[in-house]
């Protein structure tokens, strides 16, 4: 954890270091994913977890890239990530300007280059549920009102912003303290192929328009957006890099 | 710290295999010349194996196991979890089924492999059990126990989805996988019961093309 907190001084521009650099507890409760598979009956149970306040940067990258460099563009084995992979950046371990800059959050990496920089932090990527759950965390602290978050959301998704990515972490930390949960890139979690029924027969791409209605406790906005970002993590291989698509890492409490 | 050690060495096997796939990626360079003869295939190209996985395993013995150490010869592989009586069971039987319908020469030197995603109740021990029940030849047969940030990298590696459903149970992908002798995906069977012969006829044309290029068996 102490590596984590050095690297992320190192890296980040003196304007944004200290304060936003870290990582936040969020405390666990009795809670259930937005999106429905199936009534278990019984609410689920979120232990408490640390997360990084914001995205993993192309510097924060960098430095992995350079301490492990068999991650490199041009050394990672094919099987770990697609062709795009860092393809935004100009050399294998340079960073240049817009999306591509130091401060920018890192896109163009997989499923296993996001694991594989977050172990490498100590941590592991979050999961699903705790993503999710921090989310609404932060949404109840702000009392942001469902239809505005949705709105919100339908905007984002409507014109991602991927031509010129905002820096990370910009601007104040809202209610608990986490940055760009919405709104500057999507992120990986660690079970992000969502498993919806018994073996692959139905899951949020093949099911039929009645199994889409199922997945959904209620069907106001702030739900169906939220349903978007499932179906956008079901669309992904854990090879696949995108423009729109970073991470941040997940701790266990000591 | 646990967790930091495999990193660490699983680091360095990658850079072992990486240093190994060199020496033929100049090759591109000579495609201006008509006549030239293609080099063999045989070193073409590990960027797709599973080896690369670089993750500690117990057998169903208690002894250590890494996937590299199943380089050299043909694979099957498929995950379950040992408590499952609907789907896994039918898995396993799968993959018992290509083995005894494989040709005798390439039986003895098929391999097979079945990961559990359930480490806390799947030990080595009752993966032993578990592996004494279906009567299968220890030697070529390994019933794996890992680290579950591994298996969850292993299952993204073979396309197998699952999910832990809190209550023992596991929501699942039932997928049979054949692997070649450098570990890279050569056949998949998706679905319970299915036919035996696209991976058995997978496994044949294998060993026939090796053959009839003067390549070693696999």
């Amino acid at each position: 954890m102490r590596t984590l907190l050095i690297i992320l001084t190192l890296v980040l521009p003196p304007a944004v270091a200290a304060e936003d650099a870290g990582i936040v507890l969020i405390g666990g409760g009795d809670w259930e994913l937005p999106i429905v598979r199936e009534d278990t009956g019984a609410p689920g149970r979120v232990e408490d977890f640390l997360l990084d306040v914001r995205q993993v940067s192309n510097a924060d990258f960098l430095d992995f890239v350079r301490a492990k460099p068999e991650w490199r563009r041009d050394r990672a084995p094919g099987i770990f990530r697609d062709a795009r992979y860092l393809s935004h950046w100009p050399q294998a371990d340079a960073l240049g300007v817009g999306n591509a800059a130091p401060n920018r959050p890192v896109t163009h990496v997989s499923w296993y280059a996001a694991r594989a920089y977050c172990r490498e932090m100590g941590g592991r990527l979050p999961t699903m549920t705790e993503w999710e759950y921090a989310s609404e965390k932060q949404r109840d602290t702000l009392s942001v009102a469902p239809e505005d978050y949705a709105h919100e959301l339908f905007s984002w998704y409507a014109n991602p912003g991927a031509g010129a990515l905002r820096p990370v972490a910009e601007g104040p930390a809202p209610g608990l303290g986490i940055h760009d949960l919405h709104g500057l890139v999507l992120e990986w979690v660690e079970d992000f192929q969502l498993v919806l029924g018994r073996g692959d027969d139905i899951d949020l791409l093949t099911g039929s328009c009645g199994d889409t209605a199922r997945f959904l406790p209620e069907f106001d906005e702030a739900h169906y957006a939220t349903f978007l970002r499932f179906q956008s993590r079901s669309n992904y291989q854990p090879d696949t890099t995108t423009s729109t698509l970073g991470f941040r890492c997940a701790y266990d409490p000591e | 710290m646990k967790l930091f050690t495999l990193t660490v060495m699983a680091g360095t096997l990658l850079a072992a295999v990486t240093q190994a796939a060199t020496p033929n990626s100049g090759h591109a360079g000579h495609d201006a010349h008509a006549h030239h003869t293609p080099m063999q295939a045989e070193t073409v190209d590990h960027g797709h194996s599973l080896f690369h996985l670089g993750a500690d395993w117990r057998t169903q013995a208690g002894g250590p196991f890494r996937l590299e150490e199943l380089a050299g010869r043909p694979t099957i592989i498929t995950m379950i979890y040992g408590s499952c009586t609907t789907a896994c069971p039918v898995l396993v039987n799968d993959a018992r089924r290509i083995d005894r319908a494989v040709p005798e020469a390439i039986r003895d030197e098929l391999q097979v492999v079945i990961v559990s995603f359930d480490p806390a109740r799947d030990t080595p021990e009752r993966l032993a059990d578990y592996a004494a029940d279906y009567e299968v030849d220890p030697e070529r047969w390994q019933f794996l126990h890992g680290d579950p940030a591994d298996i969850r990298t292993l299952a993204a590696m073979l396309g197998v989805r699952y999910r832990d459903n809190g209550d023992g149970t596991f929501d699942h992908s039932n997928v049979v996988t054949l692997l070649d002798a450098q570990g890279r995906i050569v056949e998949r069977n998706e679905g319970l019961a299915r036919p035996v012969e696209p991976i058995v006829e997978a496994l044949v044309k294998l060993r026939g093309t090796r053959q009839a290029a003067g390549m070693a068996a696999w």
